[in-house]
């Protein structure tokens, strides 16, 4: 089966500084996988390459068996490749309803109709308000999205990638800033999507990662360092040097790993 | 067993406020506006009529203003063009062809369109400043156009236009252009209202937001922005074919800069968004600049400049956000 996400050799660059490095990385359609690395490690900076904010320095990226590499962030997203900010980027002049409404009505196709109000696209609003309740935030519909909480931001945030119906989600660092019982219900709420769904998230929770992955990648400085299994990744020698198992965060930039 | 049923349903409630009482709320203040308008004409004397007959043609223009600034976030000096191509072209229907107000309306809204299409698709590929410093060029180069014309009278303006006529007959009084003014001002502010209300306006309102979401979301913002400018162009060419339906004449200082400007601050002052606090604002701007302007020896632009600062400190959601607030603080307790 072609996979749902394949990247080649994928590379980006700062002028001298290679943030993303020959990351050749495959994932299954209905796969979990887990990026997990320290921080600098490139995580969101290849989310941003695959997703196509930034434009990739060399290398490839394959998206059910398709070379996207070429397209725009917007084509990407109408093919099905999402992705959400490790900074929550919202709509904050908007209310919360409208937040999920502005990626359910493009799925729907009606994004530019004009012909009558909003409120009366009832598909569109039911769908919105479903999203809206499966990460909790069905109270505060019609509050401005300014109004809410850091933690309901980020709960906003998976509401509206989800409703963009995607193929392929990437969740960067989803539960970060969120309480323990907003991350117990994401987690939830992430166990509960179809496996037509594939699923890269970027965690630092770690309890969340070997929870939830099928698969987990270990980026550092860039690279790939390990892929594999949760089971193998937390027995990977070179992985628990670079980073389960460093006891101080400055073993990491000191020659510690490797 | 009472206490129960009237317990029950209170999470319902407070799960899906305020969105009735708005709406109700918002229907019933604007068939109160739309009264106390249509009966302008049955109290007042002809030089106010006239007087409101102009304001209303500029709430127009300043209504296409909010559309792109307040809603979609593109902030614009260029909107007096359209509505100048809009008076021009009624203008000169009336001179050459017909007197009849429709037919002018409808020449002025295409016209306004098609120029709104030819510059808009430049204009849109800019962002913030720089798309307000396009917008100013266009509105100074069809300045200049009108100002050097022959065909449009040059720097003398164009004179001559005829009664406008409605239905095949002639509206010679003031009350009866009011009328029809107030009726196309109010046609206008339905199609932009609705516009805002709707799917689109929507997604206006996400590229004001944040417009790089939107491209994460797949929306392609350029054709969206687009659209919204041609749209923007006919309504405020529309409010230049009621500007000139009541001036019957139209000069290149109708389209300048001052007008421009005078229009952005309309709807900073009414409140940028509303689509009714930028009318109000309209209204207020037009006041001072035509009418106090005389008891203070001239200096309404000074006295402008100062309501301009007032707002900005002491009310900075506008004329709009006087009425929003209380609403507010009911909705928190």
């Amino acid at each position: 089966m072609t996979p749902a996400l394949r990247l080649e050799g994928l590379t980006r660059s700062y002028g001298s500084l290679t943030a993303v490095d020959h990351v050749d990385l495959t994932v299954a359609r209905g796969e979990r996988h887990a990026l997990i690395g320290p921080n600098g490690a490139g995580k969101s900076t290849l989310f941003a390459t695959v997703a196509g904010t930034l434009r990739a320095t060399s290398g490839r990226v394959l998206l059910n068996g398709r070379d996207v590499t070429a397209l725009s962030e917007s084509e990407r997203a109408r093919r099905g490749l999402l992705r959400t900010y490790q900074h929550s980027s919202l709509f904050l002049g908007c209310t919360v309803l409208d937040n999920v409404a502005l990626a359910v009505q493009r799925v729907q196709r009606v994004a530019h109709r004009f012909d009558r109000p909003a409120r009366g696209f009832r598909r569109v609003q039911a769908r919105a308000l479903e999203h809206l309740e499966s990460v909790g935030l069905a109270g505060r519909a019609h509050d401005t999205a300014s109004e809410l909480s850091h933690g309901e931001r980020r709960q906003l945030e998976v509401a509206m990638v989800l409703a963009a119906e995607p193929a392929v989600v990437m969740f960067d660092e989803p539960t970060a800033g969120m309480s323990a019982a907003e991350t117990e219900r994401f987690a939830t709420l992430l166990e509960g999507l179809p496996r037509s769904l594939t699923v890269v998230i970027v965690e630092h929770d770690l309890d969340v990662v070997f929870r939830l992955a099928d698969r987990v990648t270990v980026l550092h400085l860039g690279a790939v360092l390990a892929s594999g299994p949760p089971a193998a990744i937390r027995s990977d020698e070179a992985v628990r040097a670079a980073y389960l198992g460093a006891a101080r965060t400055e073993d990491l930039f000191t020659g510690g790993a490797r | 067993m009472k206490a129960v049923e009237t317990t029950a349903p209170a999470p319902a409630v407070a799960a899906r406020p305020r969105r009735p009482a708005r709406r109700g709320r918002a229907v019933a203040a604007a068939v109160t506006a739309a009264a106390l308008l249509a009966a302008v004409p049955l109290v007042l004397g002809a030089y106010p009529v006239s007087m409101m007959t102009r304001m209303l043609a500029f709430a127009v223009l300043v209504l296409s203003v909010d559309l792109l600034t307040g809603i979609t976030g593109m902030p614009t000096l260029g909107q007096a063009a359209y509505f100048g191509v809009g008076a021009y072209t009624a203008a000169l229907v009336g001179v050459h062809l017909t007197s009849d107000g429709a037919v002018q309306v409808a020449a002025a809204l295409l016209a306004g369109l098609a120029a709104a299409a030819v510059t808009g698709w430049i204009a849109v590929r800019a962002h913030g400043i720089v798309f307000l410093m396009l917008t100013l060029a266009i509105g100074e180069s069809v300045h200049q156009l009108a100002d050097t014309w022959s065909l449009v009278g040059g720097g003398n303006g164009l004179a001559g236009m005829p009664p406008v006529s409605v239905l095949g007959t002639a509206l010679p009084a003031a009350g009866f252009v009011y009328w029809w003014v107030l009726a196309v001002a109010a046609a206008a502010f339905a199609v932009v209202a609705l516009v805002a209300r709707s799917p689109y306006g929507r997604t206006l309102r996400g590229i004001r937001d944040n417009e790089a979401r939107m491209r994460a979301l797949g929306y392609r913002p350029g054709p969206a922005k687009f659209g919204v400018f041609c749209l923007a162009g006919a309504v405020a060419a529309v409010g230049g074919a009621l500007w000139a339906a009541q001036v019957r004449f139209v000069s290149p200082g109708d389209l300048g800069f001052e007008v421009a400007a005078l229009a952005l601050l309309s709807v900073v002052i009414g409140g940028s968004g509303t689509l009714w606090g930028p009318c109000l604002g309209a209204a207020l701007v037009l006041l001072v600049r035509d009418n106090l302007s005389a008891h203070v020896g001239g200096h309404g632009a000074l006295v402008l400049g100062a309501v301009f600062v007032a707002v900005v400190f002491t009310m900075p959601r506008g004329l709009a956000g006087l009425a929003r607030r209380p609403r507010r603080t009911e909705a928190r307790s």
